[in-house]
């Protein structure tokens, strides 16, 4: 896949081919403006490559009909700023993915109990973002990012924001869920030491993939 | 929560700028129904009066004033041989200065005309005969001047006396000094004129029947027109002007709703451009959002059209007290023109959401990833 802005002058993905097996955890990591971002827009489909084809499980995003379906279905997003809607309760975030799915409001409010207990939030169900850590508003991302069984979770920087504490109880949050859900999950960082716990790392330069590397631990 | 709760948590989200906007078209609202209230009052406050004197067919001629133009007196006896008129009686009506009330209706009427039989004497007397200086109050008159029976009342020039307070049945004549035809034709100088025939035609006559009945009188009197009852006063020239300075007016109001709700609502979209975007990425299709955009507007424009019907009827209320409007005409405010009015604020709203949602439907999800 390429990826080119501004009729081709900036040139932010300049050749990524690879492929990422169903419950895989992937690091990709790489300094600023290396192509890392770009790369998982176009994994989520929030953007379209220039050029190249991106599949999943054997069919073309370019082909799906119905890309909202794809992300509001098969993709979980985990932004580094969080990205809650401040007007609403913790609970209520979590069940903003899910009016795309056809959930009765009853099922939507369990479901979103439901995940914020797993995430350790069954105190803060009320709780208006502002009156949350920066911790707590992140496992509440976590949760809205799986609010419709998402095959594949794609985190931007989601320690970026955080202190070194709850940074790590963060990666540990997705690391237990990825067990337990068996979801693939996709993870931006430019530090080394987050970047070790995943699978597979992928190291980035340039828009281009200069590693791939595997880990039998992980 | 439900679809409605996040389209009213975006309303609530900046609620003085919410706040301010609901005030701006709830005032374009209120003046919709004011404006026209008022004006269609006017007309069915005639049409009412018109209806209590048990009149068919009026002969005016309705210019550009608020009163008809006066014409001779003679016109009458050309109208009562024709075919289906059972009675006719003449009258001089104006609206002038009476003491301390700045305009008043007086009703000078043909002695023994039936327009006298519909007054029903709450205190007092008729006067004796067509030559006694007298006069008679409408009871919302007598009210408005502080009369009472025995008291004089200064009529242009000439000093008579009110001899009786009558209850007319109709906002127009409660308002009405009424008197005998040769006195106010002789104090507002028109002798041997005046300017209103009310008609009454015989029973059993058809709609079509009056209609040429009409005809025939307006051909066979150029000076005046003939119109059924109710109907001359949309014919005045005055009238369309007041109901076309009541839209005229009202569009504006409600361009200046428009314009507001438009400004909240591209204000929403760019300050929630980012949260927007976070919808997208996390599913929600363009259409939803454009449907969150168009609602929230909608609701403005609702709660700020029930908010200016309120506003509306409550200063149309006060103002029907104001010495300007009180006896003149009841305001119109029928539910169809408070249900409209809040039809229109919801139009608007919608109308007004359209740029802004459209923008909103060219956000990319990408964004949500920025910042």
């Amino acid at each position: 896949m390429k990826k080119e802005y501004d009729d081709g002058q900036v040139q932010a993905l300049r050749g990524a081919d690879f492929q990422i097996r169903e419950g895989e955890y992937v690091a990709i990591i790489g300094q600023s403006g290396s192509g890392k971002s770009t790369l998982l827009q176009l994994l989520g489909a929030l953007d379209h490559p220039s050029s190249g084809k991106l599949m999943y499980r054997g069919q073309s995003l370019a082909e799906m009909p119905d890309l909202a379906a794809y992300r509001a279905k098969e993709i979980g997003f985990i932004f580094q700023a969080f990205h809650l809607l401040p007007t609403f309760t913790a609970m209520e975030n979590v069940q903003i993915p899910m009016f795309e799915t056809g959930r009765s409001a009853a099922d939507r409010k369990s479901r979103a109990i439901e995940l914020l207990k797993s995430v350790g939030l069954e105190h803060r169900l009320n709780h208006f973002p502002s009156k949350l850590s920066g911790g707590e508003r992140q496992r509440v991302a976590i949760a809205r990012s799986l609010a419709n069984g998402a095959s594949v979770l794609l985190a931007d920087e989601p320690t970026g924001n955080l202190d070194s504490e709850n940074a790590t109880l963060i990666l540990e949050l997705l690391h237990r869920l990825r067990q337990e859900r068996n979801f693939t999950l996709v993870l931006v960082t430019h530090d080394m030491g987050i970047a070790e716990r995943a699978s597979r790392t992928i190291q980035m330069k340039d828009g281009h993939i200069i590693s791939d590397i595997g880990k039998e631990h992980a | 929560m439900n679809f409605f709760t996040i389209v009213l948590r975006g309303l609530l989200r900046r609620p003085v700028r919410t706040g301010l906007t609901l005030v701006g078209i709830s005032i374009g609202i209120a003046a919709v129904v004011a404006l026209v209230g008022i004006s269609r009052g006017f007309e069915t406050s005639w049409e009412t009066g018109m209806k209590t004197r048990g009149t068919d067919v009026v002969v005016s001629n309705m210019g550009s004033a608020l009163t008809p133009k006066p014409f001779s007196a003679s016109v009458r006896d050309r109208i009562t041989p024709l075919p289906h008129v059972a009675e006719a009686c003449s009258l001089l009506v104006d609206l002038i200065s009476i003491e301390d009330a700045e305009m008043m209706i007086v009703s000078a009427r043909e002695w023994g005309g039936f327009t006298w039989k519909n007054l029903k004497l709450v205190s007092g007397r008729l006067p004796n005969d067509e030559k006694e200086p007298a006069v008679v109050l409408g009871k919302t008159a007598a009210e408005m001047l502080k009369k009472k029976v025995g008291d004089p009342i200064q009529i242009e020039a000439a000093e008579m006396s009110v001899v009786g307070i009558v209850d007319g049945g109709a906002v127009v004549e409660n308002g009405s000094v009424i008197l005998s035809l040769p006195l106010f034709q002789e104090v507002s100088d028109n002798q041997g004129k005046i300017n209103i025939i009310d008609v009454r035609v015989t029973p059993g006559t058809t709609k079509e029947q009056v209609t040429k009945l009409c005809e025939q009188i307006t051909s066979l009197v150029p000076e005046a027109r003939a119109i059924v009852a109710g109907e001359h006063i949309r014919d005045s020239q005055a009238y369309r002007m007041i109901r076309a300075m009541s839209w005229g007016t009202s569009l504006l109001a409600v361009l200046v709703g428009v314009l507001g709700v438009m400004n909240t609502m591209l204000m929403t979209v760019f300050e929630r451009t980012q949260e927007i975007c976070v919808l997208l990425a996390v599913g929600w299709r363009r259409r939803r959002i454009v449907r969150m955009i168009l609602m929230e507007s909608a609701m403005l424009g609702f709660f700020g059209g029930v908010g200016g019907v309120l506003i509306g009827v409550i200063g149309v209320r006060l103002l029907e007290h104001t010495p300007a409007i009180r006896g003149l005409l009841e305001p119109d405010l029928n539910a169809r023109l408070l249900a409209t009015s809040v039809a229109i604020a919801v139009v608007v709203g919608v109308f007004s959401g359209l740029y802004p949602a459209w923008r909103s439907s060219r956000l990319t999800p990408s964004q949500a990833l920025h910042g």
